[in-house]
């Protein structure tokens, strides 16, 4: 709020509607505005784990390094808590930061299962756990990098319509259609790890946005 | 005839705090400071009123080792609120 409500004066019909409207206003930026920080940490961590991923895999030629995408959501989580813990000082929640949180809770749960069960398929077709034919059905029979990058675009895009922020819609369709453009315009599996640091890249730039855009 | 307005939320800074707490389920003490830049004491007289009425109601607790204290609009105070913003527009529609 620009102006320091500290007197208990009586206030006019306008002034007590405008009063309303800005308050009311003002906590939907904030909320926004928070939101940043988590796309900022998400965003950093899948364009350092795309791209950690893709120079072990060119120099080992080991596809198995994309074991290490399991790690990310464990690593990710934990920061998270940390960052959420300095909040402590100021709290604050509506129903639109926990859509939100559910929306992003939801593109996990649907990624790290269509995951496991391609790894699980694969395990019990073979008869036996082997590592470099399970990441090709992850990476080339399942369309896994398309699926996951479609889920990723449309969950920063509703993201984008719960906060009404622009910057985020427009980002999520970006990521999604773009990265779907990589995805076929790439033809080594391991370059398709770039579709990631494309959406990291893109996550961050949104972050940043939605932050200074409400400072 | 106009009604009349309610005078625990007629006032400013009280005003202020049910309108934040009516765009969010919850907010704490620092962040209702924070967005209304009024003095711990005044904050704390004002939400300790707007409690005695049943408009809000307040939990003390902790956050790990921090005290916080949280407050929420009740039922009661959501009514009030949405009665006194009906009555504002009909003083604004009189007013013309």
């Amino acid at each position: 709020m620009e102006n320091t409500i500290e007197q208990n004066r009586e206030m006019t019909a306008e002034e007590s509607l405008s009063l309303i409207t800005e308050t009311l206003n003002n906590s939907r930026k904030e909320i926004t505005r928070r939101s940043g920080k988590y796309y900022i940490l998400w965003g950093a961590l899948l364009t350092f784990f795309s791209l950690v991923i893709y120079v072990l895999w060119k120099l080992t030629d080991q596809e198995a390094w994309n074991n290490l995408w399991f790690a990310m959501p464990v690593i990710g989580f934990l920061l998270a808590r940390l960052m959420s813990r300095k909040d402590t000082e100021t709290h604050v929640q509506n129903d639109v930061s926990r859509i939100t949180q559910g929306i992003w809770s939801a593109f996990g749960i649907f990624a790290c299962t269509v995951a496991v069960f391609t790894i699980a398929y694969s395990y019990v077709s073979d008869g036996a756990l082997d590592l470099g034919r399970t990441i090709r059905a992850m990476v080339s029979v399942a369309s896994l990098t398309a699926e996951i990058v479609l889920l990723f675009g449309l969950a920063e895009s509703i993201c984008g319509v719960a906060l009404k922020n622009w910057a985020m819609k427009i980002a999520g369709f970006v990521t999604g259609i773009g990265g779907l453009a990589i995805y076929y315009i790439t033809g080594a599996a391991e370059e398709q790890l770039f579709i990631f640091t494309f959406a990291g890249l893109v996550l961050v730039a949104t972050g940043l946005i939605v932050k200074y855009q409400y400072k | 005839m106009l009604p009349k307005l309610d005078p625990l939320l007629h006032s400013e800074l009280r005003l202020a705090i049910v309108s934040i707490l009516a765009g969010v389920e919850e907010a704490d003490f620092t962040y209702l400071k924070e967005q209304t830049g009024a003095t711990s004491g005044n904050l704390s007289v004002q939400i300790d009123k707007l409690a005695e009425a049943g408009y809000i109601e307040v939990e003390k607790g902790f956050r790990g080792k921090v005290p916080r204290t949280v407050c929420r609009l009740t039922p009661q105070g959501s009514e009030a609120f949405r009665a006194y913003v009906k009555a504002l527009r009909k003083y604004i529609v009189a007013g013309k």
